[in-house]
């Protein structure tokens, strides 16, 4: 008897589970428009949201976002999927990913793709309403290459209480300014563990390079001529290590061991725990810092990205990823992918992402938008990033490298700061091992890629 | 200089020819057939690994390195062919079965009934374990990324230019030492703690019970946790240093910690598994021997040193091979929560780690695969070696 009833009971649970399974496999007659993006948390859920209101806008589209755990991830799962023939009708790429999504031949230009239309499904296409650095930096060959989305500079953070509290008022905007916030700072009581930190991401070395006009890879960044060879190893590369060295050895500088993606995470815990009093960090996360004081009781200010004082200040340069589009999808995929895109950066969406996070409102109708509603005065530290870039004098050192193999030759540069921090080592030959070990890498990439 | 590929054949050959009609002579066989099988093993062994290569090895522009290579590939492929052909002639010709039989049970007398019997098996090998291992033979000898436009076949240049690369002369180092203490370490407190376990007081069953959860839990779950605890600046460990000594460590970001880092959560996670053969191990030490011995005035650590440890052998041989293995392959992910990016000054990066960095996170696939193969062989070598030397003294033991 009891074994019958469980039978029954089994029965019962795998008709309630075939009664959900079937109606779904009946209604799903829906293009399907899978989209991998490289978030996993809060930014995710926006997205996610957001393709839900889309999909009800559109019934016959299903756009399914699938969520990364970081660009290099996504950036290598991509690959993967290429060679199996399973790519997903857009895919999210880091800045850093260029010159590889334009060598691998996959992905169509969004500027072929639209062929002239002025909007599609609705949405107005209006590619001139992108802001100028972010439409120079992706648009190739003349062309409008990728889809713009979340688009960041590098700024600096301030823990405005520690530093009110050892007598500073304002952000320190030069490297001397820093080591002297540092002293000041350090030395009172009740001091925090260290003065300042950075994630050890290839990003921010380049920040500091360009900011002294310096170049990262030959023929003009790669944006003249693909890029044969990196120069990174400069008297201005070495600055930059060998101001961090200074400042880690006076133990101003706090390194969490950490490199690449999975160093941003040590930063931020550094700052919310109040460790450190200032951070170098992406303008991505303006909203997520601001609050993070706002939560712990302390006030959190952005600012310019410190800069070299022997050479001064020349400009800084974007970071994030655009959306890029898949060569060969059936038409009404394609049309489908394009009105996402279009929906996702359209000026109130555009709008609205800036403030969950930070990143750049990408279209002068969403800065318009935001300005008529007073956000830029109530939320000072969310037009920093967007000043900084506004204020940038545009040189091939300042528009950012595409070179190829960029994700590997990030990793070099941040063995080397890695090296620098931890040995006695001379940056100068360091940094020359480095570019040594990244021109092989780029020499390998380039004989397997170049046509 | 360039070497014929010709003569190399007939060397191969000559050697071969010499080293079988030696066996058959032992053996009293004919001598004349023993020359031409080991000619023609010889020739087919050194082709196996020249013919996809090409004999690009011995070309007028490669190294000293890249000769010798080849000179060992070559020696590798004749001895693969060679010793089954000429340990099943030895057999036959002294007169023996191929196969130990164990008397009459159990024997196929068909040929068909055992080869539908394998297939599925022989299947699933041949598709997820030799098709794979030929690819990454094949890899190793290629320039090569996912979504490149080619691939490039640069001869056995990524393994041969690793002869005078410091930087993978530290990471084999480091990976054997970072083993070597997970593996003693581990068991060592391991066996600590299972003697404490074993001995009868209340509840023991439940607190062993809780002796063994570590091992259910997942790396990557205990490289959080202990990323948690380890934290430099937030982590509890140091904040209680702190408070105790006054003095903190960098845990995951000094160079000369990271790696004991390591080593503490990976002995930490594999324990419960060595406590749980341990105990086992225990229960089957006769009493009457332990009882034997204190009536004759031993005490405790000699009745543990002379009996204890030696009855336990086996098991500890069992759990080396284990531990080892483990220690090579799948700490992985407690090294990567713990230490992204294979630590500062890449003091955690071991050489599992740096294969799947540079094939995942470089794309550097042919790289990638000759460094794989290269732990693939070590850890073989690694484990004959422990099965000739552990095998012996198990069976002294018991």
């Amino acid at each position: 008897m009891k074994q019958r009833n469980r039978l029954i009971l089994v029965v019962a649970a795998m008709l309630l589970a075939l009664s959900t399974v079937i109606p779904a496999l009946a209604q799903d007659d829906a293009v399907e428009i899978p989209v991998w993006i490289a978030f996993s948390d809060y930014r995710l859920d926006w997205t996610v949201e957001l393709a839900a209101e889309f999909n009800e806008m559109f019934p016959q589209y299903n756009v399914n976002i699938v969520g990364g755990y970081s660009y290099e991830t996504v950036f290598a799962e991509t690959q993967l999927a290429a060679e199996q023939g399973e790519l997903p009708a857009v895919v999210q790429f880091f800045e850093a990913g260029t010159q590889d999504a334009r060598d691998s031949g996959l992905f169509k230009s969004i500027a072929s793709a639209l062929a002239g239309r002025e909007d599609v499904e609705g949405f107005p296409v209006a590619l001139d309403d992108f802001i100028g650095p972010v439409a120079a930096y992706y648009t190739l060959d003349g062309e409008f290459t990728s889809m713009p989305w979340n688009t960041s500079s590098a700024i600096w953070f301030n823990n405005m209480s520690i530093l009110n509290e050892a007598g500073i008022d304002t952000a320190p905007a030069t490297w001397d300014e820093v080591a002297a916030a540092c002293e000041a700072i350090m030395a009172m009581d009740g001091a925090p563990e260290y003065c300042f930190t950075f994630p050890n991401h290839g990003w921010f070395f380049e920040q500091w390079l360009a900011q002294q006009d310096a170049l990262f890879a030959n023929n003009g960044n790669g944006r003249e001529e693909r890029a044969t060879e990196v120069v990174f190893n400069s008297e201005a590369g070495v600055a930059v290590l060998e101001w961090l060295d200074e400042m880690a050895a006076a133990g101003y500088l706090y390194y969490s061991g950490a490199q690449g993606g999975d160093s941003w995470a040590t930063v931020d815990q550094a700052f919310q725990t109040q460790q450190v009093a200032m951070a170098a960090y992406s303008s991505s996360d303006t909203t997520f810092y601001t609050n993070m004081g706002v939560d712990n009781g302390f006030e959190v200010t952005a600012s310019f990205l410190p800069y070299n004082d022997d050479t001064g200040w020349t400009g800084n340069l974007i970071g994030g990823a655009t959306m890029w589009l898949t060569d060969g999808l059936a038409e009404d995929v394609e049309t489908g992918a394009l009105a996402f895109l279009l929906f996702l950066t359209d000026t109130a969406n555009a709008a609205s992402w800036h403030q969950v996070t930070g990143y750049m409102p990408i279209r002068t109708s969403a800065v318009d938008l935001l300005a008529s509603e007073g956000w830029f005065e109530t939320n000072p530290n969310q037009t920093v990033a967007a000043d900084q870039l506004a204020q940038s004098t545009v040189t091939p050192a300042t528009s950012g490298a595409i070179i190829g193999a960029f994700p590997s030759i990030r990793n070099v540069v941040t063995a080397a700061i890695d090296r620098v921090l931890l040995t006695d080592e001379d940056a100068q030959s360091i940094l020359d091992a480095a570019a040594a070990e990244a021109n092989i890498i780029l020499e390998e990439y380039n004989l397997l890629n170049v046509e | 200089m360039t070497i014929s590929p010709v003569l190399i054949i007939i060397l191969a050959a000559l050697v071969g020819a010499a080293l079988s009609s030696w066996v058959f002579q032992r053996h009293n066989g004919n001598m004349l057939f023993g020359m031409g099988v080991g000619a023609l093993g010889g020739t087919i062994g050194s082709l196996i690994f020249m013919i996809p290569l090409n004999f690009c090895t011995f070309e007028v522009e490669r190294t000293t390195a890249d000769h010798v290579f080849g000179t060992f590939l070559i020696v590798s492929g004749m001895l693969i062919v060679l010793s089954p052909v000429n340990w099943i002639f030895s057999r036959r010709l002294s007169g023996q079965n191929l196969i130990a039989s164990q008397g009459s049970q159990g024997t196929f007398k068909g040929f068909a009934t055992p080869v539908i019997l394998l297939t599925p098996t022989i299947g699933i090998l041949l598709v997820f374990l030799y098709y794979p291992s030929l690819e990454t033979l094949r890899l190793s000898t290629l320039l090569a990324r996912l979504g490149a436009r080619r691939e490039v076949f640069v001869c056995v240049d990524n393994f041969t230019r690793l002869v005078d690369d410091q930087a993978y002369f530290d990471i084999v180092i480091r990976t054997l030492w970072i083993s070597a203490a997970i593996v003693i370490i581990g068991l060592v407190l391991s066996l600590l703690i299972a003697t404490m376990a074993y001995l009868p007081i209340k509840g023991a069953s439940i607190y062993r019970t809780l002796l063994i959860w570590p091992y259910a839990i997942s790396p990557a779950v205990a490289g959080i946790i202990f990323l948690l605890m380890f934290n430099p600046t937030g982590g509890i460990i140091n904040h209680l240093t702190r408070q105790i000594t006054g003095t903190a460590l960098g845990w995951t970001n000094d160079p000369n910690v990271a790696p004991w880092t390591v080593i503490i959560a990976s002995v930490w996670k594999s324990m419960g598994y060595n406590i749980l053969f341990y105990i086992a191990g225990l229960q089957n030490v006769p009493k009457d021997l332990l009882e034997a011995a204190a009536i004759d005035g031993a005490n405790v650590f000699q009745r543990f040193y002379n009996i204890v440890i030696p009855q336990l052998a086996p098991i500890t041989f069992f759990l080396i091979v284990t531990n080892s293995t483990y220690a090579f392959f799948e700490t992985y992910a407690t090294i990567d929560y713990l230490t992204p990016g294979g630590g500062p000054l890449q003091s955690t990066t071991t050489m599992m780690y740096n294969v799947v960095q540079l094939g995942v996170g470089n794309n550097d696939l042919g790289k990638a695969a000759a460094r794989s193969i290269i732990l693939f062989l070590m850890v073989i070598g690694f484990t004959i070696v422990q099965f000739r030397s552990g095998g012996q003294r198990s069976s002294t033991a018991t």
